[in-house]
C-alpha cells in the first residue's frame, strides 16, 4: 500500500475557518484510492522533520495565535521548512500561513514583522478587509477543472517577488493585494492562497493535484492517480459558479 | 434629564413604525430604530435612566438565556420588556427602549431586558447603563462579520468599560469570557462586583476538544492546563506560568443529570444550595440557565423562583421548537456555529426511534457568507454514529440525511467526506418541497429533525405557519 505523510503544522493555532476541510479532503480521496494518509500535528516545541514530509499544510489564524507562534517557527523550524520548500514537498498554505511562508509582513504601524522566508512574498496590511467569495482561474489545472472557488476573509495585501508564479487570475472577488487580478503563490510544489477554509472539498482537482504531486515524488515509478466520481462536487460546483460568475 | 420635544418626537417615531411594521406583518425591525436614532442621536441616554436594565451578550445562548431570565423576571413579579427575534443591533435595542417609554417620557414598566449582539453592546452599553451584564461565552461565530473572535471580546470589554458600576454575570469555565473579570478589581472598576459561574469537576463530562477556540492563555499565551472540561473550551481551565485560571464560582453547578428532554441540576450559591429541572436538553442549555440563576443572585431574587423558571419556559424562536405533524415528530433547532452545532447533533444520537436529520444551510449575511464553518463542525462521529441506523432501517430504505437551502450542495459534500454514503443523501434545495419530502419518507412515530441556519429558517415559516399554526413564531 502507497503512503503519505502530511504534516499539519501548527493545527491547534492555526484553524480558522473550517480548514480542517482541506485535511478531511485529502485524507478521504487518498482512502478512496486505497492509499493511506498520515496525519502527523506538529506544535509549538514539536520537531519538524523535513524528510518524514510528503505534503504540509498551514491554516489560517488569529492574529493573536500568529503571534504566539512566530518565536517558534523562526526559531525552531525555519531551516527544516526551507530544505523541505526546496526538496519539492508539497506545501499547501492558507491566509496566514501563506503569509508566514513570506519574507515579512508589514503591520499598518509600519512595523516589520520577519516570517520564514520559504516563498518570495511579502505581506503589507491594508486598509480594509477582503470579504468574499472568491473564484480564480487555475491554467495548471484540467480544463474542465481550470475555475477554482474559495472564500477569502483578510486584511493583508501579498505582493509576489520574481521568482514566484500567481496560482491563479482572479474571475471574482478580490485576491492577493484586491487590485493586481491575482491569487495566490506557486513556487515549485508549493501553494499559497487566500483561499481559506472548504478550498480543496469544492476544488477536488486542485487536491487531487496536490496529491499527483506528492506521489510523484515519493513513488516515481508509481501509477497515477486512478479518477474518482466527485458527482456531489460538481454538482456543488456548478450552482456556485452559475451563480457568481453567471455560466450556464 | 429633561424631556425634550426631541426625544419625544424620536420616542412617537419609533412607537409609530413599530406599531405599523407589525400591522403590516414585516419581520424587519431595525428601521423604527433607525429613524428614532436619526432624530435624536443621544435618546439612549435620555431614556435609560428611568429603567433597570438587564443585558445578556457574548455569542452563544444568548436567546435561550434572555428567555430564561425573562421568565424569571415574570416568576418574581417583576414587570418588564424585552426585544424579540433575535433583534440584537443598536437599532433593535433603541426601538425596544423608546417603545418601552410613553410620550411623555414615563416608563411603562420598570425593568428592561436587552438581549445585544457584541458589536451593540459595544455601542449602547455606555449609554444604557445596565444594572446586570451577562455574558454567556464566546465562541467562533459569523467571523465574517466581526472579524475575529479577539476584536469580539474586545467589544464587550470596552462596554464593560463604559458601565463600571454595573454587576458582571460571566461564565467563569470559559477562559475568553473569565477574562472579563481580570483587572476589574483595579482602578476605576474596583467596586464591580462579579458573578463567575461554572460547573463543578463532576458535573463536567470532559471531551475530547474537537475544536479548541482558545487552547492559549490570553495574558501570557502559555497553553492552558485542564483538570476538566465540559465542550468547546469551557473547562476548568488554568495557565501554568502567569498564573491566570478559572475563578472560582460563586454560582456552582454541583450535579448535572441529563435526560433527553431536559437536565437535573444541584445549583450551590452562599445563598444555599437547591435543585432545579432545566426544561431544555443539552449540557449548553445547563450552562444558560445557570447563567440565569447566576443573574438571581446578582438581584437577590428567591431561588424558588429560578427553579419555576427553569422549568417552565416558552421554548425560543427555533431553538428548539417541537410540533406534530402526520404522525411524526418535527423538531427544529437553529444551527449557527460549530460548537453549538456539535451540541445539536449530540442531542440527535440520544434520540429513540426513527430519526430524519434535516440540514438548512443558507448563506445570508444573517447566517455568515462563509459556509466553510460546517468543515468544523464533527460530522464525521455523527455519520459514524448514524451508520448503524442506515443498517437497521435498510430495508424499508428509510433512513437518510436531508439537505436544502442555497448551499445545499455544499451541505451534500461535507456529509459525504463524513462518510455518509451518496445514496443517503437527499438533496432538495427549496426548503418547502424538502420538508413536505423529509417528512412524508421519515416512519411513521420518528422524528424529523430540521436544523436550519438563521434565514433558512425564515424560508421555512410560510409552510410551518400555514399548515401547522406556528403563527408569528419568529417573532
Ligand atoms: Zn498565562
Amino acid at each position: 500500500m502507497r503512503e503519505l505523510t502530511l504534516i499539519h503544522l501548527y493545527p491547534d493555532l492555526m484553524n480558522l475557518y473550517g480548514d480542517r476541510g482541506n485535511i478531511v479532503t485529502l485524507k478521504r480521496r487518498c482512502e478512496w484510492r486505497g492509499i493511506q494518509l498520515n496525519v502527523v500535528p506538529v506544535s509549538l516545541g514539536d520537531p519538524f522533520d523535513a524528510d518524514r514530509a510528503d505534503i504540509v499544510f498551514i491554516g489560517g489564524g488569529q492574529d493573536y495565535e500568529q503571534a504566539i507562534l512566530q518565536d517558534d517557527a523562526l526559531t525552531k523550524k525555519r531551516d527544516d521548512i526551507l530544505r523541505a520548500v526546496e526538496s519539492d514537498v508539497v506545501f499547501l498554505a492558507i491566509c496566514g500561513g501563506y503569509q508566514l511562508l513570506g519574507s515579512h509582513y508589514l503591520t499598518g504601524e509600519g512595523k516589520r514583522i520577519e516570517c520564514l522566508g520559504a516563498l518570495d512574498v511579502c505581506t503589507e496590511a491594508g486598509r480594509k478587509r477582503l470579504i468574499g467569495n472568491l473564484i480564480f482561474d487555475c491554467p495548471f489545472l484540467p480544463e474542465e477543472n481550470r475555475k477554482v472557488i474559495g472564500f477569502e476573509n483578510h486584511s493583508g495585501m501579498t505582493f509576489r517577488g520574481p521568482s514566484v508564479n500567481p496560482l491563479g487570475r482572479v474571475l471574482y472577488g478580490h485576491g492577493n493585494t484586491g487590485s493586481d487580478g491575482t491569487e495566490g503563490a506557486l513556487y515549485r510544489n508549493v501553494i499559497g492562497s487566500y483561499s481559506h477554509g472548504s478550498l480543496l472539498p469544492k476544488n477536488p482537482a486542485l487536491a487531487d493535484f496536490l496529491l499527483e504531486r506528492a506521489l510523484l515524488r515519493r513513488y516515481p515509478a508509481g501509477e497515477r492517480l486512478s479518477p474518482l466520481p466527485d458527482e456531489l462536487e460538481r454538482k456543488a460546483r456548478e450552482g456556485l459558479l452559475k451563480r457568481f460568475l453567471h455560466t450556464s | 434629564m429633561a424631556f425634550s420635544a426631541k426625544t419625544s418626537a424620536a420616542v412617537l417615531a419609533a412607537r409609530f413604525l413599530t406599531f405599523t411594521m407589525r400591522l403590516l406583518g414585516s419581520g424587519g425591525t431595525s428601521l423604527p430604530g433607525k429613524v428614532a436614532l436619526r432624530i435624536c442621536p443621544d435618546l439612549l441616554a435620555r431614556l435609560s435612566g428611568h429603567f433597570s436594565i438587564l443585558m445578556v451578550t457574548g455569542t452563544n445562548g444568548k436567546t435561550t438565556t434572555s428567555r430564561m431570565v425573562a421568565q424569571l423576571l415574570e416568576a418574581s413579579g417583576l414587570r418588564y420588556r424585552t426585544n424579540k427575534s433575535g433583534a440584537n443591533l443598536a437599532s433593535g435595542i433603541t426601538a425596544t427602549v423608546a417603545c418601552a417609554t410613553s410620550l411623555f417620557g414615563n416608563p411603562k414598566v420598570p425593568w428592561l431586558l436587552l438581549e445585544a449582539d457584541e458589536a451593540a453592546f459595544r455601542v449602547t452599553a455606555p449609554h444604557l447603563k445596565p444594572k446586570a451584564v451577562i455574558a454567556t461565552n464566546f465562541f467562533r461565530d459569523q467571523l465574517d462579520r466581526f472579524g475575529e473572535l479577539y476584536s469580539t471580546l474586545n467589544a464587550v470589554r470596552e462596554g464593560l468599560a463604559g458601565t463600571p458600576d454595573s454587576l458582571l454575570v460571566f461564565n467563569a469555565d470559559d477562559s475568553l469570557c473569565a477574562s472579563l473579570g481580570i483587572g476589574m478589581d483595579t482602578g476605576k472598576a474596583a467596586s464591580r462586583r462579579l458573578f463567575p459561574f461554572g460547573l463543578s469537576v463532576s458535573a463536567s463530562p470532559g471531551s475530547d476538544a474537537f475544536s479548541s477556540d482558545a487552547a492559549f492563555c490570553i495574558r501570557c499565551s502559555t497553553r492552558y492546563r485542564y483538570s476538566a472540561s465540559s465542550y468547546g473550551h469551557l473547562g476548568h481551565f488554568s495557565c501554568p506560568s502567569c498564573g491566570y485560571g478559572r475563578p472560582t464560582p460563586a454560582i456552582l453547578c454541583e450535579t448535572v443529570v441529563a435526560g433527553p428532554d431536559s437536565s437535573r441540576v444541584r445549583i450551590v450559591t452562599n445563598r444555599g444550595a437547591y435543585e432545579a429541572e432545566i426544561g431544555l436538553p443539552g449540557l449548553y442549555n445547563v450552562y444558560n440557565g445557570l447563567s440565569a440563576a447566576a443573574l438571581a443572585e446578582a438581584l437577590s431574587l428567591p431561588h424558588d423562583a429560578v427553579v419555576k423558571a427553569l422549568a417552565s419556559f416558552e421554548r425560543g424562536f427555533g431553538r428548539m421548537e417541537s410540533f406534530q405533524a402526520e404522525g411524526r415528530t418535527v423538531q427544529i433547532i437553529l444551527v449557527k456555529n460549530p460548537t453549538g452545532f456539535d451540541q445539536v447533533l449530540g442531542y440527535l444520537e440520544t434520540l429513540p426511534g426513527p430519526v430524519t436529520p434535516a440540514f438548512l444551510i443558507n448563506d445570508g449575511l444573517a447566517d455568515g457568507t462563509d459556509v466553510s464553518w460546517l468543515w468544523d463542525v464533527d460530522f464525521e462521529r455523527f455519520a459514524a454514529r448514524f451508520a448503524s441506523r442506515f443498517e437497521e432501517q435498510a430495508a424499508d430504505d428509510a433512513a437518510f440525511m436531508a439537505v436544502s437551502g442555497l448551499r445545499a450542495d455544499d451541505m451534500a459534500v461535507r456529509l459525504k467526506y463524513a462518510g455518509v454514503p451518496e445514496s443517503r443523501i437527499l438533496i432538495c434545495p427549496e426548503p418547502d418541497a424538502m420538508f413536505l419530502d423529509a417528512l412524508a419518507r421519515t416512519p411513521k412515530g420518528g422524528t424529523l429533525c430540521l436544523m436550519p441556519t438563521y434565514t433558512a429558517l425564515l424560508a421555512l415559516r410560510g409552510i410551518l405557519a400555514k399548515r401547522y399554526g406556528l403563527r408569528d413564531f419568529w417573532k
